[in-house]
């Protein structure tokens, strides 16, 4: 009797030990838009995160796990902020992955205070490129998207007036912004432009305003489902001008549109077919698993979260702690990363630079590439 | 002309706002229930009507009927088991609201979850614009939803003033007590109620699932319109509801002609609080003294 139960004694501190010698997992987070109706964007996110973690782990990178814990916005920065601070002060990340521009905005403050890195990769406010130091972007922002954009349309096409309808909020007043600056160095103006509140979904009197504005283009700067009821209800009531926007316009959704179809939208340009292994992995095992063409937001994520991998593993070969100090320190000791879409360095204020380009809604589910321009 | 083509879209709109706020305020006037799901059930009709003609491949008929009969079973299903136990518990006002409230947000992630979270619509002709006079367009669905909303309410008010469920549905909002003591059931008016309102919205989904197209959260939008008309047109009164609902329709769209187009979902509100000021008895309310 006695003999058995310190066998079974011996055997559950052998298991105890055995387990505590595992490496701990290693977490981070990621506030995205879980539910509500740009939901749509929170599975595109997680699609290219998941890749990223799934093929850290695969290769062994770090001394444990990388599990990411997702927390829901709904793409509103109040839900975002509540998110952060359970992430920041409850798990303790010490790197957050952020999408849509008004949540990382609100996000951003804490990532600072809390020496927190925030990666954003879906949100394109240019003003996203100055929140501090422990906040980055791995997706080119709207100065430079709305930029290329309007020099493709105005000197390739030989548009000249343009008409704006945008939602209501930071990234909306953005594009107004680069707009209105861009358009008059290129010899075209913008002849109007419509504010629209996020929760609204009748267009049609906005589309009798467009129509009377008799535009050349009209840019539509919004997201989510109502970003595809814009573009129907714009079509529907016989608005018949060249429709153009950034790179939310590749969600699948959009891109089997009907009404979409021959739209002009800007994403950073990767080289999809490229024979670079990073790209190539990325490309073929997004294919695999959900029978379908990766689209720039699901690289994005995919390229965040190894950016951390990449980050995370050389200061464990230093032996140095994974904090968001240390990330921050080890990012800017590291002139270039190995991402999707080839080799990149991160500039000064935390946002990389890459070229543009400019694709066509053909049905395809990603667009046709018609032009690319470099990033100015 | 701009005028004239926002004033059309507006008459179409305000037809569709009128049929789901007259449905919201038949449940509210009749039964006091706080049906923060009317919205819900908006959403219901519209999914499944979408689902059965192009998942399904029914004829547009069928897929009319899949739409009322889900709306209808709905609302039936949420008054008996829902509501009718809050009330027996005697449950306040508010605990009704928010256990509507909490059904509104899973039928929300139910739809999103079963049908995608993502925007949908019903790909036909009929929404497609054509233009009938320099700088007018119009679509053959602005005719429709016109057309429905009038026959709808005619349908109604021959219901409620010419047979015997009708004017024991308005008895019920007038008098509970009275329609027992003449040997009626409330509880069973609440679900001819329910049935009644919730098949009004029906109309309403489908022109919206083929206008402008749905998304899971689109019954949110639906009852906020519900609400501000049941108030402005006078808590109780379905007329003054349906004519409400018209009038934020117009408003919405004649306020782009003038005003910046972010006015246009403010100017719900500029109403509603117009009238809460000025007559807050709304249309057709009569004034209370509490």
């Amino acid at each position: 009797m006695l003999r058995k139960t310190l066998s079974s004694i011996a055997f559950a501190i052998g298991l105890a030990s055995a387990v505590s010698v595992q490496a701990e997992d290693i977490e981070i987070g990621a506030v995205f838009p879980l539910s509500g109706p740009n939901a749509t964007y929170g599975d595109i996110f997680m699609s290219g995160a998941d890749l990223a973690a799934k093929h850290i782990n695969e290769d062994g990178m770090l001394s444990g796990n990388l599990n990411i814990l997702y927390e829901d916005s709904q793409a509103l920065p109040q839900q975002g902020v509540v998110a952060m601070n359970k992430l920041v002060n409850v798990e303790g990340v010490p790197f957050v992955l952020s999408a849509f521009t008004g949540v990382s905005k609100a996000l951003s403050t804490l990532a600072q205070r809390s020496q927190t890195v925030a990666v954003n990769g879906g949100g394109v406010g240019p003003d996203l490129a100055e929140l501090g130091e422990y906040f980055w972007n791995v997706i080119p922002l709207a100065n430079n998207e709305v930029g290329a954009l309007a020099r493709y349309a105005v000197e390739d096409l030989g548009h000249k007036r343009f008409t704006l309808v945008y939602v209501d909020d930071p990234l909306g007043e953005s594009i107004l912004n680069e707009l209105e600056k861009t358009l008059p160095t290129l010899g075209a103006e913008l002849v109007e432009s419509h504010s629209i509140a996020a929760s609204a979904q009748q267009f049609s009197g906005v589309a009798a305003r467009v129509r009377s504005d008799n535009p050349d283009v009209v840019y539509v700067a919004s997201y989510g489902s109502q970003q595809l009821q814009i573009v129907k209800q714009l079509r529907d009531n016989g608005v018949k001008a060249q429709i153009a926007s950034y790179s939310a316009f590749s969600v699948p959704e959009l891109q089997s549109q009907a009404e979409a179809q021959g739209a002009l939208f800007t994403t950073q340009s990767i080289e999809w077919g490229s024979d670079d292994p990073v790209t190539k992995r990325f490309v073929d095992d997004y294919k695999a698993e959900h029978n379908k063409n990766p689209t720039s937001y699901i690289a994005n994520y995919y390229n965040a979260v190894r950016v951390f991998g990449l980050l995370a593993q050389a200061l464990e070969a230093q032996n140095k702690e994974i904090t968001g100090a240390n990330l921050l320190a080890q990012r800017k000791a590291t002139e270039t990363f190995e991402l999707v879409g080839g080799e990149v360095s991160f500039q000064d204020n935390g946002t990389l630079l890459a070229p543009i380009q400019v694709l066509e809604v053909d049905g395809s589910g990603s667009g046709k590439v018609v032009s690319v321009k470099t990033a100015e | 002309m701009l005028f004239l083509q926002l004033l059309a879209n507006g008459l179409q709109v305000g037809a569709i706002y009128a049929l789901t706020a007259a449905g919201f305020s038949l449940i509210f006037g009749s039964t006091k229930i706080f049906h923060f799901a009317h919205g819900a059930t908006f959403a219901i009709a519209a999914y499944l009507f979408h689902f059965a003609l192009t998942g399904l491949g029914f004829h547009w008929t069928f897929a009319v009927a899949v739409a009322a009969i889900s709306a209808v079973v709905f609302g039936v299903v949420l008054d008996r088991f829902m509501y009718a136990p809050i009330q027996r518990h005697e449950g306040s006002f508010f605990t009704v609201f928010v256990a509507s409230f909490g059904v509104g947000i899973v039928v929300q992630n139910l739809l999103g979850s079963v049908f995608g979270r993502g925007f949908m619509s019903v790909p036909t002709p009929l929404s497609n614009s054509v233009e009938v006079m320099p700088g007018l367009y119009l679509s053959p669905l602005n005719g429709l939803a016109i057309g429905c909303a009038v026959i709808c309410f005619v349908a109604l008010h021959y219901f409620l003033t010419h047979t015997f469920v009708g004017k024991g549905l308005r008895a019920l909002s007038e008098n509970p007590e009275l329609v027992r003591m003449f040997g009626l059931s409330p509880r069973r008016l609440s679900t001819y109620a329910f049935a009644l309102g919730s098949l009004l919205v029906v109309p309403g989904a489908i022109f919206t699932a083929a206008g402008t197209g749905i998304n899971p959260a689109v019954g949110h939008h639906v009852m906020l319109i519900s609400l501000a008309a049941t108030i402005v047109g006078g808590i109780g009164s379905l007329r003054g509801a349906a004519c409400a609902g018209l009038l934020i329709g117009v408003a919405e769209n004649l306020a782009m002609w003038k005003l910046g187009t972010q006015w246009s979902e403010a100017i719900t509100f500029a109403i509603l609080f117009f009238f809460i000021i000025f007559k807050p008895s709304g249309f057709f309310g009569r004034a209370t003294v509490s």
